[in-house]
């Protein structure tokens, strides 16, 4: 090198770093709050930048995906004129949405849809690369939203609020591994866990389910509300593979009632009984 | 401007590039990790102690504008930077080719090694193949912004601050 090279004890400064890194990740994990506002402290000012940089970037992206992606930007310019008709109508969902949900309703008895709400437009991912099962939203703490509120569309559970600064949010996607939802299976009214299944795109009862309960196959499941953080009876999805032969570890797989591809808006329930979630469901 | 504030300057710039700029040009969903060769330019060019801080800090920043756990990506970051300012010993007489490869396999360790810890944390589930496709790519977009900041790092982390000059193989070290 040609430039003079500072050395260094580095060794203890490691460990010291190391060590403020744990202590820090803790603090966090248990829910110490200024460090959760400094973060969002920090968020919120780069937002105006980044609200900028995106206008700025927008032609250019377009002019990206007119060039290289033509059919699948006419798609997407189709979907949302589609959606934005329905929004101005007060319908939210689909036409396959809205055909999924009567049947849904029907079957449960229940009408979710009159539950207070906001909507909210998917901006992408969230900045970086760890972004997998989760999105970002235009709408924050200024719109009324909360950390562990329900998001939903149409056709039924999306996932719900990660986290929430001023006027963004990130949403953890109900496929993601560490989300957990409190179900219930309408045939058999047995109330049990879901967790996220990952990659796979599905859900997973692994927990509360009885061995010897005959589940069906398409069999409708819904959140079971009580201490959950999500409101009752908002469509999860319905019964995939009711894993009959299992014993003890009994992983039921549930196919999301709610398309979380090419969605462009999405409702958050404003509902109360979010900071009231069961101690299962925190992850 | 001392050699603290030129570092402040640097990792400034860099979160708000990374959150701007580079969160704007993404191949298959993968983005520029501008924090990251920062945090391992520091420990290249500044040596392992002030690289270690340096990356620490740029840990944190990471941190807050990726909505992630405080402290998993300075729980990286940090002995990323030191282990690269070890290698530097050994790749002291390189040519720049082989310095650029050693810089891109350290960002794809430092993109695994990130991940994995998130995946440990549980904060999204470990796929052996999608995380070595996203530290190659990851590693690879990062390189095209490497010469300049590889020029911005060295201004930042070997100014102002006094220095000392290690005398290898001689045993004696000099103290500014």
């Amino acid at each position: 090198m040609s430039v003079p090279r500072p050395t260094g004890r580095s060794r203890p400064t490691l460990l010291l770093l190391i060590a403020a890194a744990l202590t820090l990740l803790t603090l966090q994990f248990r829910g110490f709050e200024p460090l959760d506002s400094f973060q969002r402290g920090m968020r919120d000012l780069l937002d105006p930048v980044r609200t900028v940089s995106e206008t700025a970037a927008r032609p250019l992206r377009s002019a990206w995906l007119g060039v290289f992606d033509y059919d699948d930007l006419r798609d997407r310019t189709e979907r949302l004129e589609k959606e934005l008709a329905r929004m101005r109508g007060r319908q939210l969902s689909s036409e396959a949405d809205r055909e999924l949900l009567m049947r849904l309703m029907g079957e449960v008895g229940i009408d979710y849809t009159t539950l207070d709400t906001v909507v909210v437009r998917i901006l992408g991912t969230p900045p970086g690369n760890f972004s997998s099962h989760t999105i970002e939203v235009d709408k924050g703490l200024d719109d009324g939203l909360s950390e562990g509120m329900a998001v939903v569309t149409g056709a039924g559970l999306v996932g719900r609020l990660e986290v929430v600064d001023r006027s963004r949010s990130i949403v953890r996607l109900a496929t993601h591994p560490a989300f957990r939802v409190g179900i219930r299976l309408v045939g058999s009214q047995d109330e049990g866990l879901a967790r996220g299944g990952g990659a796979s795109g599905y859900l997973v009862i692994d927990a509360g389910i009885r061995p010897d309960v005959e589940v069906a196959l398409g069999e409708v499941v819904v959140t079971s509300g009580g201490r959950s953080r999500f409101p009752a009876d908002i469509p999860v999805g319905r019964v995939l593979d009711p894993d009959p032969d299992a014993d003890l570890d009994r992983e039921i797989l549930v196919e999301p009632a709610a398309s979380l591809e090419h969605l462009s808006f999405l409702n958050v329930v404003l509902d109360p009984r979010q900071a009231d979630a069961g101690p299962m469901e925190r992850g | 401007m001392t050699g603290r504030l030129r570092v402040v300057a640097i990792l400034l710039t860099a979160m708000t590039a990374q959150v701007t700029v580079f969160e704007e040009i993404r191949i298959n969903g993968v983005s520029v990790e501008l924090l990251l060769m920062v945090s391992i330019l520091s420990g290249f060019h500044g040596g392992p102690h002030r690289g270690a801080v340096v990356a620490f800090c740029a840990g944190l920043l990471q941190d807050s504008v990726t909505a992630t756990p405080m402290g998993l990506h300075a729980l990286v970051y940090a002995p990323l930077a030191v282990a690269t300012s070890h290698l530097e010993v050994r790749l002291a007489r390189s040519t720049w080719p082989f310095l650029a490869a050693g810089l891109a396999v350290a960002m794809a360790v430092g993109v695994l090694a990130t991940m994995l810890a998130g995946g440990l944390f549980g904060l999204h589930e470990v796929d052996a193949a999608g995380l070595a496709r996203t530290a190659v790519v990851a590693s690879l977009m990062s390189m095209a912004v490497a010469a300049p900041t590889s020029r911005a790092v060295r201004w930042a982390v070997t100014g102002g601050l006094p220095i000392d000059v290690d005398v290898r193989g001689s045993g004696v070290e000099s103290r500014g």
